[in-house]
């Protein structure tokens, strides 16, 4: 009998503290709360990670021993091409600098990239998020885009949004809270992708006189707020039929990068004041 | 339980539902590793134990995502107490009755979930049919290990 009170009380307690935790997001001691229970479970997740991580480069590391003086040769000689073009390609930005400045254009703040790894992802959450191992330490910044590598190519995976002291939460482009700005290439025309908690992506927005052919390439848009301009996002698909009661046109695209391809990212950061400074 | 133990158990299972799902989802499932645990807790020391270390996983699960803060720990203490009243109905000491019982439960956690996500976030959180139909089979996969871990535990007091 005592044991029945007793979890009643424990029921009303605990759903009374949920419940308030649902209702009240944005309240204080709600933010504060998760704050701490984030700052109990963070370590356990980013240390796993590093743990997991060097247990499983074990038996790689000594091919990979064997194999790294062979690479750092060659990766000397491509590394004097790239100091070469390096300097090159800043010279070309400072003047594309100063002509936006002539032309009375604004000039972009320049950004630098940090690369992560995913530390954290759920089944159930396939296509919504994950969590890497960058946080405010690393600069991380909210909204800050988060890129992936598909072949040579850079491809758009989501943006921050939330930070942790070494973690990150990334919102990927499949989620149905996300949208970029975007560019269909062959028909050069504006859309706005949207996610749909699923594998795959949607534009819309296409003007309804477009001409639409699948296979046409997605790139982030130069009035994308988050990404930089000509990013790749995917392919298009499959062409929505039209609806007679809307203004628009629809594509499904698929995302460049696969949701299970995610294991490292870059986030793109604002470049730290002093090392502008340096390279001035 | 003796509290430096209870902790012990409570960081261990964070840590192997992390574990599995972030490095041995297979297919794009894993088990509800924190439900099953709960479930049994709450079968073999009640339904008292069973609620607060369901609300306390679903807490790490929360912050775990950018969804609903809450939600987890709600659906997770709600089964901890559900399971503790049906044990007084029936033997849940086998490990049969207790995978059924966590068979169930999956299903009823998924769509517990769904529904705090509508009445709280306006949407039905759904989790796919492939999830649907597979995780309560994964889940009693994994019943007999913590079973067998609840009784080596057990055995080394």
């Amino acid at each position: 009998m005592r044991e029945i009170r007793i979890s009643n009380y424990i029921l009303a307690v605990f759903s009374a503290l949920a419940l308030f935790l649902l209702s009240l997001p944005l309240a204080a001691p709600v933010r504060a709360l998760k704050a701490c229970v984030i700052y109990l479970c963070d370590p356990m997740v980013y240390y796993g990670a590093q743990g997991v991580g060097r247990l499983a480069d074990v038996p790689t590391g000594l091919a990979r021993l064997m194999s790294a003086d062979m690479e750092n040769q060659r990766l000397r000689a491509e590394l004097q091409n790239a100091l070469w073009r390096g300097s090159e390609l800043e010279a070309l930005r400072a003047e594309n600098q100063r002509l936006s400045q002539a032309l009375g254009l604004k000039v972009p703040g320049r950004r630098e990239a940090l690369w992560a790894d995913t530390i954290e992802r759920d089944p159930l959450h396939w296509y919504n998020s994950v969590i890497v191992n960058a946080g405010a330490r690393q600069g991380v910044a909210l909204n800050a885009p988060v890129l992936g590598v598909q072949g040579d190519a850079l491809v758009v995976v989501g943006r921050i949004t939330e930070v942790r002291r070494d973690a990150a939460v990334v919102l990927l482009a499949t989620d149905e809270a996300s949208s970029i700005a975007a560019v269909l290439s062959t028909a050069a025309v504006e859309g706005l992708v949207q996610g749909d908690g699923g594998p795959t992506l949607r534009m819309n927005y296409l003007p309804p006189e477009t001409e639409l052919r699948l296979g046409d390439r997605v790139f982030t848009s130069p009035t994308s707020a988050t990404f930089p301009p000509g990013i790749f996002i995917g392919r298009a698909i499959s062409i929505n039929p039209r609806d007679p009661f809307l203004t628009f046109q629809s594509v499904e695209v698929e995302p460049a990068l696969g949701a299970a391809m995610l294991h490292r990212v870059m986030i793109l950061r604002p470049e730290a004041r002093s090392s502008i400074e340096e390279v001035r | 339980m003796n509290p430096l133990r209870g902790i012990a158990v409570f960081l261990a299972a964070a840590f192997i539902q992390w574990w599995w799902s972030t490095h041995f989802s297979f297919g794009g499932l894993s088990p509800q590793v924190l439900l099953v645990l709960t479930v049994v807790l709450a079968a073999r020391l009640g339904q008292n134990l069973g609620m607060c270390y369901g609300f306390f996983w679903g807490l790490f699960l929360d912050a775990m995502h950018p969804q609903l803060f809450g939600a987890d720990a709600l659906v997770l203490m709600l089964a901890g107490y559900g399971v503790g009243i049906l044990r007084r109905q029936i033997d849940l000491a086998d490990i049969l009755p207790l995978s059924m019982v966590v068979f169930l439960a999956t299903w009823l956690y998924f769509l517990a979930q769904g529904l705090v996500s509508l009445a709280f976030a306006r949407t039905f959180l759904w989790i796919g049919w492939r999830p649907w139909v597979a995780d309560p089979f994964y889940n009693c996969l994994f019943v007999p290990a913590a079973a067998v871990c609840w009784e080596w535990t057990r055995a080394q007091r």
